[in-house]
């Protein structure tokens, strides 16, 4: 008698039909997050402060992606070091590749920087083309439109819902959009140097003009040769600023700065890559005003 | 009429050219001031009317990326299907204080390729991986190891298994022959170890490495720190177990548990156990007429723990691991060519730490260190001597430094000293080795 109620009241909780979602960066836990409101669960694999390509398939990525329902992730070869083992062992059929519950955001996207050659000399090159897409809001907004569709074929029963909430994101978007453009008028044809080539998508939407990469070759350290290069270059045509992700470690940065009159910029790079970058939004926000205060 | 317009235009004319008054210049000033303001204000709202213009050419911009988004068929190559590749090139140059010919680890038989590598320059072990999906249900892997045994090419399967691609509620199968789940290093391959040979437990019991020709079945629970249990049922036909068996010759069950603590920390814990019952086994070091019949067990305990700043690792980490092995082994030790039989019950075990430190990217340090033990309830004196059997060092020790430098995620120059007292003899050794990896990006397994 006494087990009766108790049981009524376990049965009175709303039945929420949770949607487990293992993000492999923080951009996609950020916009699973936007779209799926309280109909989802989401774990971000990594960090704003990790850089997502030197990852290990640790023990607790296994756990957590064992009991995904969606996988929200770049794509391209960001995560070939570790998403593959983390599939192969979590035992879990809606997240292998082909399976719905398996979303790669560049599939949805334009990718740039295709190389036209493939060899590993070149350094840490992506056959695919750049992966870091998460940098231009219009990507953004394609990637959101497929996940939205996603979130409604996987978890049918709420697909209203998911159409609310992204017809709601895209308008809020397009509208940050907007605003992001004007605040980067000044921003247009300014010339910077960066460290690592990662920021393509960003300079394509905004029409900043890259110069010069400290990196030149993709992951592989530059040699105070290449950084010279650089440095005689910027004396003959001066750039304005020199720019770095928060995740990597500013030292061929800072060895510019020291050398040449011009201003460093540390940008978020993605969602929790600095305290203002809450979510994507902010992360945004908080980009454009870095660059803007970098331009004064 | 006309007279009076005659009159007003002239009049009008007049006051044009009438000398300007003071007070009528400075509102002229004032009308001009109130011009200019107003122009300046319809000029910014032609910019803002502008800009709001070009605002809306990227949002149909983006709307363009949309439509352009539509992808673009590809070529298909004849060979789009063929498996991933990665070929692993390891060369090597080594010196020892002793003789490599004479070693020996004390109170353990050492089996096939267990001793030292020869002095001086040698070519070492190269690996080749093939490796794909096989259809919606398997994947397909295998590892072929070429040696050079005295001029000739020795090819082994290392590993060749089809593995199961989520099958569902965390479970895996796989089939074939592999390295079996058994300590922490034995299922990873040599190339991928952070010393450049085995630790002497591993080399003791196993010959370097356990492999099981068999059925593995493993699960992961559908809980946030990592517990994974599972077993193996196989051949028994590899060392410490050998051929012979009509049916399952060896089993093993294992569990995994692991986790983070906090951001930059993470750890993995596991416990196995594997039995055997290896009938007329060769005993002792090289061939001899004495041979084990009996049973064998063995028991693991692996311990791993990470650190890396933020959870990356790119900068700095460092890694502690540990192996812990304990081997029971009953039964008959049989001379062949005296008929003559005894009992045997011996009792094996001892470990490893190591600690490896990258200190600054792309450079990594390490100190690694072997104890090892052994029992003997029952152990004939006369086999032992037709064995020739080494009992001269009760607890074999070593200790290893070594220094990598990796240019790359695909290359690694390493140099390693240790100092060994595996027997009655202390021996210096010193490693000079490269190992390439060609082809395929290779796993960042934990």
């Amino acid at each position: 008698m006494r087990v009766l109620p108790l049981l009524l009241l376990l049965n009175s909780f709303p039945v929420i039909a949770d949607i487990n979602i293992f993000a492999c960066e923080p951009e996609w836990a950020s916009l699973s997050q936007e779209l799926g409101g309280n109909n989802i669960r989401v774990f971000s694999a990594t960090s704003g402060l990790q850089d997502p390509h030197h990852i290990q398939a640790r023990p607790s990525l296994i756990a957590k992606i064992r009991q995904a329902d969606l996988l929200v992730c770049t794509g391209a070869e960001l995560e070939i070091g570790w998403l593959p083992l983390l599939q192969k062992k979590s035992g879990n059929a809606s997240i292998q590749t082909g399976a719905a519950g398996n979303f790669m955001a560049t599939n949805y996207v334009k990718l740039l920087d295709v190389p036209v050659a493939l060899d590993r000399s070149l350094g840490d090159i992506h056959s695919a083309g750049n992966p870091h897409i998460q940098t231009s809001p219009l990507n953004i907004l394609l990637v959101a439109k497929a996940l939205s569709q996603r979130l409604q074929k996987i978890d049918a029963e709420n697909a209203s819902l998911y159409q609310q909430r992204w017809e709601g994101f895209s308008q809020r978007w397009q509208a940050a959009i907007e605003k992001w453009q004007q605040q980067a008028i000044p921003l247009k044809g300014v010339a910077v140097v960066v460290q690592h080539d990662n920021w393509s998508y960003l300079f394509d939407w905004l029409k900043i003009k890259k110069v010069a990469a400290l990196e030149v070759k993709p992951g592989v350290p530059p040699t105070v040769e290449d950084l010279n290069k650089v440095l005689n270059q910027i004396k003959a045509t001066p750039a304005k600023m020199v720019i770095n992700a928060a995740y990597q470690p500013s030292r061929a940065t800072d060895w510019l700065v020291d050398k040449a009159a011009i201003t460093k910029v540390t940008l978020p790079f993605t969602v929790g890559g600095d305290e203002q970058s809450e979510n994507l939004f902010a992360l945004f926000d908080d980009t454009i005003q870095r660059l803007l205060d970098a331009n004064k | 009429m006309k007279n009076t317009v005659r009159f007003i235009f002239a009049g009008a004319v007049f006051a044009f050219i009438t000398p300007v008054f003071a007070d009528e210049i400075s509102e002229i000033k004032a009308e001009l001031a109130q011009m200019r303001s107003e122009y300046e204000q319809r000029i910014q709202q032609l910019e803002q009317r502008l800009a709001k213009a070009e605002a809306a050419n990227k949002e149909v911009a983006s709307e363009v990326a949309i439509v352009k988004n539509t992808p673009v068929p590809k070529t298909h190559r004849i060979n789009d299907f063929n498996p991933a590749i990665s070929l692993v090139l390891n060369g090597q140059y080594n010196h020892y204080s002793e003789s490599p010919d004479n070693y020996v680890l004390s109170g353990y038989s050492l089996q096939n390729e267990a001793g030292l590598v020869p002095q001086g320059f040698s070519l070492g072990e190269s690996e080749i991986t093939l490796s794909a999906s096989v259809d919606q249900l398997f994947s397909g892997q295998a590892t072929f190891a070429l040696a050079d045994e005295d001029g000739n090419v020795d090819i082994g399967i290392e590993e060749a298994f089809i593995e199961t691609l989520g099958l569902g509620y965390g479970a895996t199968v796989r089939a074939g022959r592999f390295f079996s789940p058994i300590g922490y290093l034995n299922e990873r391959h040599a190339h991928a170890w952070n010393f450049s040979d085995a630790p002497l437990i591993y080399r003791g019991l196993f010959g370097d490495q356990l492999t099981t020709d068999g059925v593995k079945l493993s699960f992961v629970l559908p809980t946030d720190q990592l517990i994974e249990i599972g077993g193996t049922i196989g051949s028994g036909g590899h060392y410490p177990g050998n051929s012979g068996h009509r049916g399952i010759g060896d089993w093993l069950i294992f569990a995994k548990t692991g986790g983070d603590i906090g951001i930059s920390h993470s750890w993995q814990a596991g416990v196995s156990h594997w039995e055997s019952s290896p009938k007329d086994r060769a005993f002792g070091n090289g061939n001899n007429p004495v041979s084990f019949s009996g049973d064998t067990n063995i028991s693991n305990l692996s311990l791993i723990y990470k650190w890396a700043p933020n959870g990356n690792p790119t900068q700095q980490n460092f890694t502690l691991q540990s192996d812990f092995f304990y081997q029971h082994e009953n039964g008959q030790l049989f001379n062949s060519d005296t008929s003559m039989g005894a009992a045997y019950n011996a009792q094996h075990y001892g470990g490893y730490i190591e600690g490896i430190y990258q200190f600054i990217p792309h450079w990594r340090a390490g100190l690694r260190y072997d104890h090892l033990g052994s029992s003997f309830t029952r152990l004939s004196n006369t086999l032992l001597s037709d064995a020739n059997f080494d009992l001269t060092n009760t607890n074999p020790r070593r200790y290893s430094f070594m220094l990598e430098w990796l240019p790359s995620e695909f290359s690694r120059i390493r140099a390693q000293v240790n100092y060994d007292q595996s027997s009655r003899i202390d021996d210096t050794q010193f490693f000079l080795q490269y190992t390439v990896n060609i082809g395929t990006h290779g796993a960042h397994s934990y």
